[in-house]
């Protein structure tokens, strides 16, 4: 028996639809079997909220009398993309203050950045554009300063050009002299502690490995708002390789996410500031899947020890782009507080946050069944395992 | 009679009401301001030290409370913003004493003061300000308002 997408929209909007976290649908697949599971279920959340450093808004601050034309624009000091027309502006998550004294002091606490201007503004602070530019006949005006909000602008877009990598690496320090900064957080030599970030299980591409239903316009819950897939996120590599359940054991899919930044809550959209690294947004992503039948039934019951992530040096590996991979080791084992590398008993950290991760899980839950939130039928397919599409090193030719 | 550091952070409506006097007068309290940032239309930050009886002091940080005002007690140095901690567990990672540890049920953070032994090593590992030493808490706070 399978559904479509129309049917299961009609049962949302009669508030008939059967909607489940990804959580729960482990325990429902493992209880009644897939079959039953997916005669059952209408739809399946899931969720993710980690530092997401491909992330961005995209402001339009309206023209002042008389207009300019802005190709230099800082927001509280932090410099914006100017380079569009006249006053539209893309702040980047990891953008930093020109007098930020970065890693000069090492390791730099990078305390405000793009991704703290992003939070400001989801909660609802006013905050101040300088622009400046060279004067044209059209836009004369050659300087400006002043305070702008979510209220005052025209538009404030949140479009992310990467965000919820399907599957991560797990980092460690092989090193034997030094702790070191990574974005994936401070590592201490000789293996002492390994980090890793994903929602693992509840991680929206790892319960649709092949993106049967996650594609270009799927609609999501962004950073506490409404959300689309715009299209597959920079470094989508669908092509490495995966274990018997579809499951990528690496990176794989990436997704671009857009949604208008009103109606987004600083809970699900953090400014991050990572030691000795930069800064970042953290992004919650919350993602539901339609159990259109079996397969996808079978697909929504994988659990954390059915999943696996590499194991990557970022002393030496990483850094220097060899691709090498010391090991495997499943979800469940990063969960557990330690896993076991090379026969050693290594400490683990999460960076993502599996609790709020949880609880976007339920929201979306909620918004659907209420019948508040209908499911978006992809107009397009991510591209997949079939794709061809890899990840291409960028050679030093001179 | 105990001592109390305790970090006050103002929203800026409050920023004009004469709380401190009342914490003084109300509920028999010494207060001592070892700083302070407090400007009218921003968020005010203070940095006190309550001294009186133990339910006295408690009194005063029901009524500060009531009132809006969000208090953070420091422990050992460590600021512990609960408002601003995503449950994201790197704080665990370094914490070899398991004063941060993880709920197995609800999977957020918790932290036991009592096992704190002060090494400040989860300090560095949190992103979102949710654990820092005083002094970095109050440049902060101080520089964003
Ligand atoms: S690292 Fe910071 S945000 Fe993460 S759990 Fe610890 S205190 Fe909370
Ligand atoms: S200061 Fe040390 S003992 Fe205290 S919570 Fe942080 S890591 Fe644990």
């Amino acid at each position: 028996m399978s559904k479509t997408f129309e049917e299961i929209n009609e049962r949302i909007r009669k508030g008939e639809a059967v909607v489940v976290t990804a959580q729960e649908m482990k325990d429902i697949v493992a209880d009644k079997g897939a079959k039953e599971a997916a005669r059952r279920v209408d739809v399946v959340t899931t969720a993710t909220f980690g530092p997401m450093c491909s992330s961005g808004a995209l402001i339009n601050v309206g023209h002042p009398s008389p207009r300019i034309k802005m190709s230099r624009a800082t927001l509280n000091g932090v410099p914006a993309y100017a380079g569009l027309a006249a006053v539209d502006v893309y702040l980047g998550a990891t953008a930093l203050p020109e007098d930020d004294p970065r890693n000069a002091v090492f390791p730099g606490a990078f305390t405000y950045g793009g991704g703290h201007v992003i939070e400001d503004l989801v909660s609802g602070k006013e905050v101040i554009l300088k622009a400046s530019g060279y004067g044209t006949d059209c836009y004369p005006r050659r300087e400006i300063e002043t305070a702008v909000s979510l209220k005052t602008v025209n538009s404030a877009t949140l479009m992310n050009p990467r965000n919820g990598y399907q599957n991560y690496n797990v980092a460690v320090n092989t090193g034997a002299e030094r702790p070191i900064y990574t974005y994936l957080g401070l590592l201490r030599p000789r293996m002492a502690n390994a980090n890793y970030c994903s929602a693992g299980q509840l991680s929206p591409l790892l319960n649709d490995p092949h993106y049967r239903t996650i594609g270009i316009g799927t609609r999501i819950f962004l950073g506490g708002g409404v959300g689309y897939v715009f299209f597959p996120g920079t470094q989508h590599a669908p092509c490495g390789p995966r274990a018997e359940n579809g499951v990528p054991r690496g990176g794989a899919a990436t997704m671009a996410l857009v949604g208008d930044l009103r109606g987004m809550s600083p809970r699900y959209l953090r400014g991050v500031s990572i030691a000795g690294y930069g800064v970042s947004l953290a992004v919650g992503v919350g993602i539901p899947i339609p159990i259109l039948d079996e397969e996808m039934a079978v697909f929504t019951s994988v659990r954390d020890g059915d999943i696996f992530a590499p194991v990557v040096d970022y002393g030496k590996a990483y850094p220097e782009n060899t691709g090498e991979i010391i090991g495997h080791v499943s979800y469940a084992e990063l969960r557990s507080g330690a896993i076991e590398i090379a026969g050693r008993r290594v400490r683990t950290a999460g960076l993502s946050s599996y609790a709020r991760a949880r609880e976007i899980a339920a929201e979306l839950k909620t918004w659907i069944a209420r019948g508040r939130f209908l499911l978006g039928q992809p107009v397009e397919r991510l591209p997949g395992a079939e794709s061809g599409v890899v990840l291409r090193k960028l050679e030093v030719r001179r | 009679m105990i001592q109390k550091s305790v970090i006050l952070n103002f929203p800026r409506k409050l920023v004009d009401e004469p709380l401190v006097s009342r914490v003084i007068r109300d509920c028999d309290v010494e207060v001592n301001i070892l700083q302070a940032s407090v400007t009218p239309e921003e968020d005010g930050h203070m940095f006190v030290i309550f001294k009186g009886e133990p339910a006295n002091i408690g009194r005063a940080l029901d009524f500060l409370k009531e009132r809006g005002v969000r208090a953070i007690l420091p422990v050992k140095n460590l600021v512990r913003d609960e408002e601003r901690c995503v449950h994201c567990g790197a704080c665990v990672g370094q914490c070899a004493s398991a004063a941060f540890t993880i709920d197995k049920d609800t999977c957020q953070v918790v932290f036991d003061p009592d096992r704190c032994i002060a090494c400040e090593l989860c300090i560095p590992a949190c992103g979102y300000g949710a654990v820092e030493s005083v002094s970095d808490h109050l440049k902060r706070t101080g520089e964003a308002s």
